[in-house]
């Protein structure tokens, strides 16, 4: 039996090739025309601890990693033990034995496939070539796509000689014939998709990196941590090309300093970090919001407080986003679900930076940043870009004009006439100091009034649904791909029930929350924090009382998890 | 090496034509009028077209400065005034950049910074203006008072050594590093021009005395304390700087001058050079990019 939407598992020591595998099913599938969603974890430290990394493949569109894998390729003991509680009647598992570090006590209804890759690595000349096999193994028994892994695993090896590559190859052969040998007891297939369509494959963190480079990104401020860093990565890379340049800052504090110096210059700059970077930032943000510059932070979450959990999931600085920094302090915060939306919404927080002279924080997370799926083929040319607003020469300038929408146009150095000082004091129209109540109520009101538009021009909140509902799902980042696939799911089993998935953090869109809570019997907010952060700031800025289901336990949500709570509360 | 572009835009003016109309606040005596005076004159004196220049500045009695000067500007936040200016500076190689700050922003809470400034050779000019005291907040020890000074939080006397800005700017790879006192305009003006025709980092150390809270280091004995550079000093010998500074601190002398010049690459020059490397240009077809990404 074909199972259109198959998810494999490969777990094992980190530094045995566990990511490499991972990445070959799914690099395969893609090319063979599948849709794919990948989850990885990995240990905070470089050598050692667990790793695993999960493809999820189907020739239907894919919104999240599924609820738990169809099949298990455990690399060693240790593996098995953290996955066998998962290892469900009918499930397949492929490990290594005999000759592995383990014995496994299969439990009943499950189809064992043992594979000799540890010993057959050895035979072949070498223990790196283990992941060749089980790859072989699991291409072999599930229809991994056989002649995309052979392209793609010459390419990977071609660089370090024809040798190697023959020698990963017969690996791969090796494992294919080991598993052909096997009777096959499981109905597992990955199906064959009926059309190829134009499509790349793209991790959270690339597609930031590629959503600013189309966005016209200049200039790039970056400080490593985890789970952010692959965003300089992906921009170093590949910024130079557009003529811009990355600096490595010496803190997060000298990185935002250094994009609002070059905003204020006139570029286009971000920054890219996690929680304790937004952490050491808030002050420069307040002079973003204070001196009318723009800026761009992309906060990839992970799992807080203080060091917490550095490479686990979690959705727990929206209270930071939205208001960490001293002062009334204003600012546009948005939020991804997925991967296209990493290059859609990174390009509207460049436009929104721009036309409304603020901060704008992009919040992703740690699930998303490694995760790589399948999307449409961006065409750059499809993503209006925005430019700022730049004084016209005429008349006197004055920097913090108060003008109709409230916005003041900016004047780049080196514009004849356009002399002005930025700062963080407080100031009149002209920029001077100046400490009155009345001035201090008119700047503030006209630093906070200009974002009034933006809720009007830009509120991208998706109901999914129409009409009166029983239930109503609120859900927002990666947590919406979770619910999307449980609303379809309860659907189809007759159970009325409604998402509301908004985008824009901040400035809240009130007047769509208000009309999803009215639709709605019962609302839930599905959150991966402690505090139900989207929860409380929902019942603080509208009348909707929702009730707050969350988790933090470094996992996202499961589809499955979302159904359960739904059947609970009606 | 990409050459360099010019970041001294040139316009014939008098030194008024740099005063805005806002008077500076520094208490009367403060040594801060005299640096002001100085950068003045080095303006004048380089034509610098106040169109191409940014002043910038953290926090601090000192950091009020670009106030009175007429340019682009940006009155940053305690400590910050480097990495801002790093981003002005990288953003538009094409600007004469000049900061000015206290030794509190600088060296206490812009600690952090300065090393990275000074190996990056960032084109700058820094011009610290040293009173050895936090003024603004009424009179607390800095990094650079003396010790047992009797201040606001030390009430029986400061229990800390001071550090010597100039000696760390050196170590750091600062690749222009000179020392002169606010009452010596004439020396003070010349060193910031010759630090603003520098291309690269140049860091100025102005003593600038606070007459209001500083009662041990005022202007007399900022005045006593100095000595110029012997004229065989040799500016390219970073040990020659060192032991000159050094044997100041031994005898309780202050050596004024240029102290260190080298010319190497700047940070916005190599980045050019990188971007030039990979044939970069705003016209490089964004699909090349994105078609790495087809699986």
């Amino acid at each position: 039996m074909d199972k259109n939407d198959l998810i494999i598992r490969v777990a094992g020591e980190g530094g045995e090739g566990i990511i490499s595998t991972g990445d070959l099913i799914t690099q395969a599938c893609a090319r063979a025309g599948l849709e794919v969603y990948t989850f990885k974890t990995f240990p905070a430290e470089i050598k050692g601890g667990y790793a695993m990394y999960q493809s999820r493949a189907s020739t239907e569109p894919l919104y999240n990693q599924g609820d738990t894998f169809d099949v298990l390729c455990a690399f060693n003991g240790q593996a098995y033990d953290l996955n066998r509680s998962r290892l469900l009647p009918g499930t397949a598992f492929v490990y290594d034995g005999p000759g592995g570090d383990f014995e496994p006590d299969v439990p009943p209804g499950v189809h064992a496939y043992p594979i000799p890759m540890t010993v057959t690595a050895k035979e072949l000349g070498g223990i790196r070539v283990k992941n060749m096999i089980a790859l072989g193994a699991l291409s072999q028994l599930f229809n991994v796509p056989d002649l995309p892994l052979r392209e793609i695993i010459t390419a990977k090896f071609t660089k370090k000689g024809p040798e190697v590559v023959e020698k990963n190859l017969t690996a791969f052969a090796r494992g294919r014939e080991l598993a052909a040998a096997l009777p096959k007891t499981d109905p597992w297939k990955i199906g064959v998709p009926t059309s190829k369509s134009d499509s790349i494959v793209l991790s959270g963190n690339d597609a930031i990196g590629l959503g600013a480079i189309i966005a016209g990104l200049d200039f790039f401020a970056a400080y490593p941590i985890t789970p952010a860093t692959e965003i300089a990565r992906y921009v170093a890379r590949h910024l130079p090309k557009r003529g811009g340049t990355l600096i490595q800052a010496e803190d997060e504090i000298a990185s935002i300093s250094q994009v609002v110096g070059a905003a204020f210059a006139g570029k286009k700059a971000m920054t890219a970090t996690s929680g304790p970077g937004l952490a050491l930032m808030g002050e420069m943000l307040g002079m973003s919001f204070m001196s009318e510059t723009p800026s761009v932070v992309v906060n990839v979450q992970r799992g807080g407080p203080s060091t917490g959990l550095p490479t686990k999931h979690e959705q727990s600085d929206l209270f930071m986003a939205i208001h960490g920094s001293h002062g009334d302090c204003g600012r546009i915060v948005l939020s991804v679900e997925g991967v296209e939306d990493c290059i859609g919404l990174t390009v509207e927080a460049f436009n929104l930076a721009e036309t409304y002279q603020c901060p704008v924080l992009l919040l992703s997370d740690g699930s998303l940043a490694f995760s790589t799926q399948t999307i449409p083929y961006p065409d750059p040319a499809s993503y209006p870009v925005v430019e700022r607003k730049r004084w016209d020469g005429k008349k006197e300038y004055q920097r913090y004009a108060i003008t109709d929408d409230f916005i003041s146009p900016m004047a780049d150095p080196g514009t004849p006439g356009g002399m002005h000082i930025a700062t963080g004091l407080e100031h009149d129209q002209a920029g001077e100091p100046n400490y009155t109540a009345a001035n201090h109520e008119a700047m503030q009101a006209k630093r906070f009034r200009k974002l009034d538009a933006v809720v009007k021009n830009f509120a991208p909140v998706e109901v999914d649904g129409e009409g009166e509902s029983d239930l109503g799902f609120i859900a927002w980042g990666s947590t919406i791909g979770v619910v999307r696939e449980a609303v379809a799911r309860l659907r189809a089993e007759g159970i009325s029930v409604k998402g509301f998935y908004p985008k824009l953090m901040w400035p809240m869109p009130v007047e769509q929350y208000e009309a999803f809570g009215a639709s709605c019997r019962k609302v839930v907010v599905a959150e991966v924090n402690y505090l139900g952060q989207l929860a409380h700031f929902i019942r603080a800025e509208t009348t909707l009382r929702p009730e707050s289901y969350t988790i933090c336990g470094g996992l996202p949500f499961t589809p499955a998890m979302i159904v359960g709570k739904a059947k609970e509360m009606l | 090496m990409t050459c360099a572009q010019t970041h001294l835009h040139k316009v014939e003016l008098q030194t008024k034509d740099y005063k805005t109309d806002t008077k500076p606040f520094w208490c009367p005596g403060c040594g801060d009028h005299g640096v002001l005076t100085s950068v003045y004159r080095a303006l004048s004196d380089l034509g610098v077209d106040p169109n191409y220049l940014v002043n910038i500045s953290g926090i601090g009695c000192s950091s009020r400065l670009p106030y009175f000067v007429r340019s682009y500007k940006m009155h940053t936040l305690h400590g910050r005034a480097g990495p801002v200016a790093t981003g002005v500076q990288l953003a538009r190689p094409d600007l004469a950049i000049l900061v000015n700050g206290g030794d509190g922003d600088g060296f206490s809470i812009g600690g952090g910074h300065m090393p990275h400034l000074a190996r990056k050779n960032i084109n700058m000019t820094y011009v610290l203006m040293d009173n050895r005291i936090y003024g603004l907040t009424k009179g607390q020890v800095s990094p650079t008072s003396q010790r047992q000074l009797k201040a606001y939080t030390t009430p029986y006397g400061g229990v800390e050594e001071p550090m010597d800005p100039v000696l760390y700017m050196l170590t750091y790879g600062a690749s222009f590093v000179a020392q002169t006192l606010a009452t010596n305009v004439k020396m003070t003006a010349n060193l910031i021009k010759e630090g603003m025709e520098h291309r690269g980092f140049s860091f100025i150390s102005v003593l600038s005395q606070c007459p209001t809270f500083n009662v041990v280091d005022d202007a007399k004995t900022f005045k006593g304390a100095v000595e110029e550079l012997p004229e065989d000093h040799d500016v390219s010998n970073i040990d020659a700087a060192m032991h000159v500074v050094n044997m100041g601190h031994k005898n309780g002398r202050i050596p004024v001058g240029l102290l260190f010049r080298e010319v190497r690459a700047t940070l916005d020059e190599r980045m050019a050079d990188l971007v030039k490397q990979v044939g970069g240009s705003p016209d490089y077809d964004l699909r090349k990019i994105i078609d790495l990404a087809r699986p």
